[in-house]
């Protein structure tokens, strides 16, 4: 048969890596400084650099930035030679690239600027969801034409990788991102409480799942045999690993919800499918590790090999530990603690950094056709690295246990032994700790950075690189050909089971919590916010309060000792969206405004104003700049007509009082306040967020008043 | 949304089907994804593991 001559693009593959290797640095560098916040309270400049919106900032950066741009690098690269084929259209690649750096560009404006959907890891707002579909299904249909013409009859097992990551992450971005606008810059999620709960992490850990593990467990398939010039170990391995990570992943979201409001049954299942899940982990690590067989020695000289080898191995750490923390018992130990911070790093830094440079180093002198500038460098890079995850991990693991030792320890005569800021100020130089291996870890990649500028400019870029291969024959279907051979060779018949199998899950879990009422027991005394007490939660949402402050107390002696009555599903009707948080870097909030956490008007203002005054050692940032900034009460109208469309039984035509009702509230705090001896006008922002404070979690303890 | 199942979903009892249904679906699937593994063909399965090392782009294969 004649062959074809055909280009590879590598153009695109060029511009990714570039992207990904610039919003690297940015969102790495955008963590260091948050970790050297929570040493240093005073690096919370300005409103717009406080904590609470950089670390979304760092998050959304790193996962959808840099591992985002590093996909698509491995995809354009890879995709291409594994189907014979350039890609589909020069100008979708040409629009993919510069759409996704456009919602970066956006993101990294807006989530400063507290745009924000307050939902952990989704946390931009609606115009730039939109966009990201839309860029997404440019992806897709780039994908799919490409697939479609390629010159490779079987679709070899990394591309189902990718299939299954652009399928399910569709599907988990607009389920997840329904949400009523009120304004350009401001919605709210559709679903509430308990139910946006289970929405959210669903989506938030299979983020996780198709987002930062299954395109990169493609990569590994590619790029690990291509480095190690050997076949993977096991191709029937890999084929079960795909099938059944794909299967179990998308179940294991309620386990991040263990010991919370959720139904117990949600909970169990999420737990089940989140301990099965090391079984596929571990195939796919041991196929990863045993591609090396008998090439171990390779990886001594060969950098690109070394980082491979320890991001299979964080791989494999990391999702040996899951599963872990999935189990009750363990989740009651490390939920709310540092020790999930250190987990999740140890699969940012470990598998997604590191596989990412080791792609780099290998990808760049290729398509540069060229030689590496500096082995030495990037040895030393793979070192610095390394340490760095080490000296990052390590002190958060400790400090994670020793803080949850620290809440649950009860006196000889029964009270707790630690007040929470005891906590807080003992865990500071395990903060510095893992701010030193952050710094590792970025000055490695800097390092990589002047790397890879030495080999760009030593080469040049083979932009469209030759190749030769023979056009698909039209297949001629044997009988008794089975089932699977010929999926692997429909892609979209691939894509339509891939599909399948998530939605199983999703829907096992999801569909129930909705429909059956006495999941979610509703609690009479629990009533829509007020106006201002409204105003004041999407104040809280736009500071990312929820970044260190949970408002869910566990059924645990140590927390209702401290927090008091433990938290239930009705209490959340109205919380759009929820606002249980995930991260206890301050005390829980669920019940600020009852019982003995209760605290003064003027307490409020005082420790907005500076915390520090309030609770000596205290690291949360200064809010002063509520005390003067005006509460905006133009669109309460809409909020409140919003959420009447989301189910709030706000009677009919509140919207127009509301404002009144605002004002009047405003008022009366401003009266305690100027009893307290401070003087301020009712319509600035922190009148609406002490309207909270004092609000949350009273509802249940009206219950038993006449 | 759902409204037309909801009627019935909310009178619902037997909630223990759901984990039931679930370790049905589970053990179906995985019985069936060995037995095809298992019986996939050897020829095949090294070819397909071959497609990423079977190209003409090589220029170099040295560890850098």
């Amino acid at each position: 048969m004649q062959v074809e001559k055909f280009y590879y693009d590598n153009r695109t593959v060029k511009n990714f890596t570039y992207a990904t290797i610039f919003w690297g640095v940015i969102g790495m560098t955008v963590g260091l400084y948050a970790a050297l916040q929570l040493v240093f309270p005073q690096l919370n400049v300005t409103q717009y650099g406080s904590f609470g919106r950089l670390r979304p900032l760092h998050t959304n950066a790193v996962i959808f930035a840099f591992v985002g741009n590093g996909i698509f690098m491995g995809v354009y690269y890879s995709l291409q030679r594994l189907l014979k084929a350039r890609m589909y259209s020069d100008l979708l690649s040409k629009i993919h690239f510069w759409g996704w750096q456009l919602i970066i560009v956006a993101a990294a404006i807006s989530l400063p600027l507290g745009l924000t959907t307050g939902k952990e890891y989704a946390e931009l707002e609606w115009p730039i969801d939109i966009a990201i579909t839309l860029i997404w299904v440019v992806f897709g249909w780039n994908m799919f034409g490409t697939i479609l013409k390629r010159r490779e009859k079987h679709l070899y097992v990394a591309i189902w990788f990718y299939i299954a990551t652009l399928v399910t992450v569709a599907v988990l971005h607009i389920v997840n991102s329904f949400e009523l606008p009120i304004s350009f810059f401001k919605s709210y999620s559709w679903y509430a409480g308990v139910q946006d709960a289970l929405v959210q992490w669903w989506y938030g850990h299979n983020a996780v799942a198709f987002f930062l593990t299954t395109p990169y467990l493609g990569l590994m398939y590619y790029f690990l045999p291509k480095a190690a010039n050997r076949p993977v170990y096991s191709y029937r391995l890999s084929i079960i690993h795909f099938w059944s990570l794909i299967f179990l992943y998308i179940w294991a979201g309620p386990h991040h919800l263990l010991y919370t409001a959720l139904p117990n049954w949600a909970q169990s299942l999420g737990v089940v499918f989140s301990v099965m899940l090391i079984f596929p982990s571990w195939g796919g690590m041991i196929n990863g590790l045993l591609t090396l067989r008998g090439a171990w020695d390779r990886v001594r000289d060969d950098v690109v090999l070394k980082f491979m080898v320890v991001a299979v191995t964080a791989y494999g750490m990391a999702t040996f530990e899951g599963p872990m923390l999935s189990l009750k018992n363990v989740s009651a130990i490390a939920h709310y603690t540092d020790w999930i911070v250190a987990h999740v790093h140890v699969g940012a830094l470990g598998w997604n950094g590191m596989l990412t440079f080791g792609i780099i180093y290998w990808l760049i002198p290729r398509i540069f056709k060229t030689n590496l500038f500096s082995k030495k460098l990037a040895s030393a890079h793979f070192w610095l690295g390394t340490l760095g995850i080490i000296f990052y991990a390590v002190p958060l693991y400790w400090a994670g246990f020793t803080q949850s030792s620290m809440w649950k320890q009860f006196t000889e005569s029964g009270q707790l032994k630690y007040s929470f800021l005891e906590t807080v100020t003992y865990l500071k130089p395990f903060y510095a700790m893992r701010s030193l291996g952050g710094l590792l870890y970025v000055v490695g990649v800097l390092i990589m950075v002047y790397n890879v500028y030495k080999t760009v400019k030593a080469g040049k870029l083979v932009a469209n690189e030759e190749a030769e291969a023979a056009p698909l024959e039209k297949h001629i279907t044997k009988s008794g050909e089975h089932w699977h051979s010929k999926i692997e060779r429909k892609p979209l018949q691939m894509m339509l089971f891939s599909l399948i199998v998530i939605l199983i899950g999703g829907a096992i879990e999801i569909i129930p919590t909705f429909l059956i009422k006495s999941n979610v027991p509703t609690i009479s005394s629990v009533k829509p916010y007020t106006p201002l007490e409204l105003q004041g939660r999407d104040i809280y949402v736009r500071e990312g309060c929820y970044t260190c402050h949970s408002q869910m107390i566990r059924p645990f002696r140590s927390e209702t000792e401290r927090y008091g009555e433990y938290s239930k599903a009705g209490e959340f009707v109205y919380d759009h969206p929820f606002q249980w948080g995930s991260k206890r870097t301050g005390p829980d909030l669920a019940r600020e405004g009852t019982g003995n956490l209760k605290k003064t008007d003027g307490w409020h203002f005082r420790h907005f104003r500076e915390p520090g005054s309030m609770s000596e050692g205290s690291i949360m940032p200064a809010y002063a700049f509520m005390l003067t900034q005006e509460l905006d009460t133009s669109n309460t109208a809409a909020k409140i007509k919003a959420m009447r469309t989301l189910g709030v039984p706000y009677e009919k035509g509140f919207e127009y009082k509301a404002n009144a009702h605002l004002l009047e509230q405003a008022n009366g705090i401003v009266k305690n306040l100027k009893n307290d001896s401070i003087r301020i006008s009712p319509t600035k922002e922190v009148i609406a967020m002490i309207a909270y404070m004092q609000r949350m979690g009273a509802d249940i303890n009206k219950q038993n008043q006449p | 949304m759902f409204k037309f199942i909801k009627k019935y979903a909310e009178t619902m009892e037997h909630a223990s089907i759901y984990p039931m249904i679930s370790l049905l679906i589970f053990f179906i699937f995985f019985v069936v994804l060995l037995v095809y593994v298992k019986k996939m063909d050897k020829k095949s399965v090294q070819i397909l593991s071959n497609i990423p090392l079977d190209v003409n782009e090589e220029q170099n294969t040295q560890p850098i």
